[in-house]
């Protein structure tokens, strides 16, 4: 810019807006360096392994966090969702390392389509179906059968389409003969925590949710528990996601299998398998 | 008779004026915001002076002594505005009738609004919509629309200034002659002195919201 | 297919012409009168416009629970029951729908010179009168603009449905929860076909109502002449 051709006052106007510029420029490029220094430098020390699991694993699994970043030199990122979801996500491929599903169903089409890797898949966990309501409702129901009472007006569980629990309580009701009888009666939802929503709420009399959720609920307490015969089982299948950090995830994979997880698991209401 | 005498204190200056007039055409002449407009706007009802008292014979329409203030639809002042304020969504004579109330109507009211029509010369223009019009043209509806109430005095609000020489020159003769004719108070505001001396019977000065005699 | 969207027509209708008369209702009170509680009462009627919808449907859950003081009260006295009804999903449409209604119209208001209101109460005309004869008419476009946003927002409505009204098919499940759900359990004919009715009724809509207010463009230019000394 010919900045003799401009006048004084221009001048310095021209001048300030280029100091600035200047001045912008240079905080963005040590902005930048001091970010990607940063990535740099964790990346060379630790390996980031990227987790898909299932949401009602979210307490559980963050306790787990904590212990394994402890010894291990790796930082563990969760990303928990419905396992539909997740499944969907892996598909259109998401950088996921560990997926850890809430039904059998969602590890089986990543299975088919070729997207674990082979020999890694493994029953993880296993939960169970229970009713849950408030208090006064345990002296009232002694059975399912006695979910057809007029004291029972709204049952919450997940729409059993797109949410295992769901899935598990319509097999369950289906089994006992119950599922139409109490079709009115259903409230659908986009996932177990809205069921408690509802039954904590009073909005919904009573709800189905695996025992792991029940025991973090507040003020409901746990009227039944399905038996294991009345669905297929309830596991929780993980394995190694393909990508880059198979060795990594096998080695988170074997942790969870460990006596340290195995407590943290139990306390959440979870059987590890085996 | 009417009886003016108030007190309203502005932003910059007070307004104070008193005077009384009859059967006659008063001009208020002055500088813009020496607060002409708001005199008008107290007689009208529109704004409430702070102090003082505003009579039509032995009317009150205002008085901040004995708490009076009757309501601006009930006085029945007809208020030519200064951009003539013509309901934009009417046609001319829906305009025109508006006021007009049925029940105080001798005969029928779509008569009165073609005979009051004729008299304005705007006959043509009865289904026209006011951006349609001219400004003389709308200066005389305005007018029409007023006085179709027939109001106990009729306040204007610089009605020719937005208007070619001309046209003013054509009006200031309809308005003379509707001075005669319909024999009622009138206010009329205005900042060019010629026009004030050419249509008032009497003139006001204004300055700062004081009377300079 | 039919369910969702006789639904969601009825529910959005509903919706749109409470925002109707609630919103007018309040922007002509806001601006003729001088209440005291003026900027708390607009606070409330736009927070939905920055609340995520899934939290109007928890606040809304609070307030008209089956478990409630008002939720109650509700059901005990006038047999409303707003929690996995279609009275919850017309709720909480009409929350949704009315800050963009009420704004709209508080703008239509505004922007009315206020000399047209004065001329007609010189010519006698009392406030109801002025209210139907100027107000309105010269608001008119924005009333219009406002009601077509306020239809479209209701129609749309998802999060806060989903909350309070649950998603029962033949009740509650309007169309953007026939979606939303047909997308999950992976029947993505139904998505598509939904989808494609939703985008298609809109454009429409919104068409016609530019085509139409193409014509109202005289009281724009009345506006342009009027000038105030």
């Amino acid at each position: 810019m010919p900045l003799f051709e401009l006048k004084y006052n221009d001048y310095m106007e021209a001048n300030m807006k280029g100091n600035v510029f200047k001045i912008l420029l240079v905080i963005f490029v040590v902005a930048t360096t001091l970010v990607g220094c940063n990535t740099k430098g964790v990346a060379e020390e630790n390996q980031v392994l990227t987790i898909f699991a299932a949401a009602s694993l979210t307490d559980a699994l963050n306790e787990i966090k904590g212990l394994y970043e402890g010894k291990n030199n790796t930082i563990l990122q969760f990303n928990f969702a419905a396992s539909g979801t997740l499944q969907k996500q892996i598909e259109e491929g998401a950088p996921a390392d560990v997926f850890i599903s809430a039904g059998v169903k969602q590890m089986d089409e990543l299975q088919a389509k070729e997207l674990i890797v082979r020999g890694t898949r493994q029953d993880l966990l296993k939960n169970s179906i229970v009713l849950i309501g408030a208090e006064k409702f345990k002296e009232k129901i002694h059975s399912l059968e006695d979910l057809q009472s007029e004291d029972i007006k709204y049952v919450a569980i997940g729409t059993p389409e797109t949410v295992p629990a769901g899935q598990y309580t319509k097999e369950s009701l289906e089994y006992y003969k119950l599922w139409e009888l109490l079709g009115n009666k259903f409230v659908f939802t986009k996932d177990v925590r809205q069921v408690l929503t509802y039954v904590e709420s009073g909005n919904a009399e009573v709800g189905f949710i695996y025992q792991s959720d029940a025991l973090v609920s507040k003020n409901t307490v746990v009227i039944l528990e399905i038996p294991e015969v009345a669905h297929k089982a309830i596991v929780y299948p993980a394995a190694v996601v393909k990508g880059k950090a198979e060795e990594e995830s096998r080695k988170f994979l074997a942790y969870l299998n460990g006596k340290e997880a195995r407590i943290v698991f139990e306390k959440y209401g979870y059987v590890v398998n085996k | 008779m009417l009886r003016v005498n108030i007190i309203k204190n502005l932003n910059n200056f007070k307004i104070d004026v008193a005077f009384e007039m009859g059967k006659e055409t008063v001009v208020l002449l002055g500088p813009s915001g020496a607060g002409k407009s708001t005199i008008l706007n107290c007689i009208a009802g529109l704004v409430k002076p702070d102090i003082g008292s505003i009579s039509w014979y032995d009317q009150a329409l205002f008085d901040s002594d004995k708490g009076i203030n009757l309501p601006v639809r009930a006085r029945k002042v007809g208020y030519v505005f200064q951009a003539y304020a013509l309901f934009p969504h009417m046609s001319v004579s829906k305009n025109i009738c508006y006021g007009v109330n049925e029940k105080d109507v001798i005969g029928n009211p779509k008569a009165l609004v073609m005979e009051i029509m004729e008299k304005f010369h705007i006959s043509g223009l009865a289904n026209k919509y006011p951006h349609q019009l001219s400004g003389g043209e709308r200066q005389r509806v305005a007018l029409a629309r007023s006085l179709v109430i027939r109001p106990k005095l009729l306040l204007l609000d610089e009605p020719f200034s937005a208007l070619d020489t001309e046209t003013k020159a054509m009006l200031y003769h309809e308005f003379l002659q509707l001075k005669n004719e319909w024999n009622i108070p009138i206010i009329l505001i205005t900042h060019n002195e010629e026009e004030a001396r050419l249509l008032g019977d009497r003139l006001i000065s204004i300055k700062q919201g004081q009377l300079q005699e | 297919m039919l369910q969702p969207i006789y639904l969601s027509l009825r529910v959005a209708t509903i919706a749109t012409i409470l925002s109707l008369v609630i919103g007018t209702s309040f922007a002509y009170l806001l601006a003729h009168k001088r209440l005291k509680g003026i900027t708390l009462i607009e606070t409330l009627l736009t927070l939905p416009l920055v609340l995520p919808p899934t939290v109007i449907g928890y606040g809304l859950l609070i307030l008209f629970g089956r478990n409630t003081i008002f939720g109650r009260f509700l059901y005990n006295n006038l047999g409303i029951q707003v929690v996995f009804t279609t009275t919850g999903a017309i709720i909480a449409a009409t929350v949704v729908a009315l800050p963009l209604m009420y704004q709209s119209i508080k703008a239509a208001f505004a922007n009315i010179d206020p000399i047209y209101e004065r001329a007609a109460a010189t010519l006698g005309a009392g406030r109801i009168k002025i209210f139907f004869t100027i107000t309105l008419p010269l608001a008119w476009t924005g009333i219009l603009s406002g009601t077509v946003l306020a239809f479209a927002r209701a129609l749309g409505e998802f999060g806060a449905t989903l909350m309070i009204a649950g998603n029962i098919p033949g009740r509650t499940q309007t169309i953007p929860l026939a979606i939303y759900f047909a997308v999950e359990t992976g029947n993505k004919a139904l998505a598509n076909k939904l989808v494609a009715l939703m985008t298609t009724f809109s454009f429409i809509v919104i068409f016609v109502l530019n085509l139409w207010l193409k014509k109202k463009h005289y009281i724009s230019l009345m506006r342009e002449e009027n000038v105030e000394s």
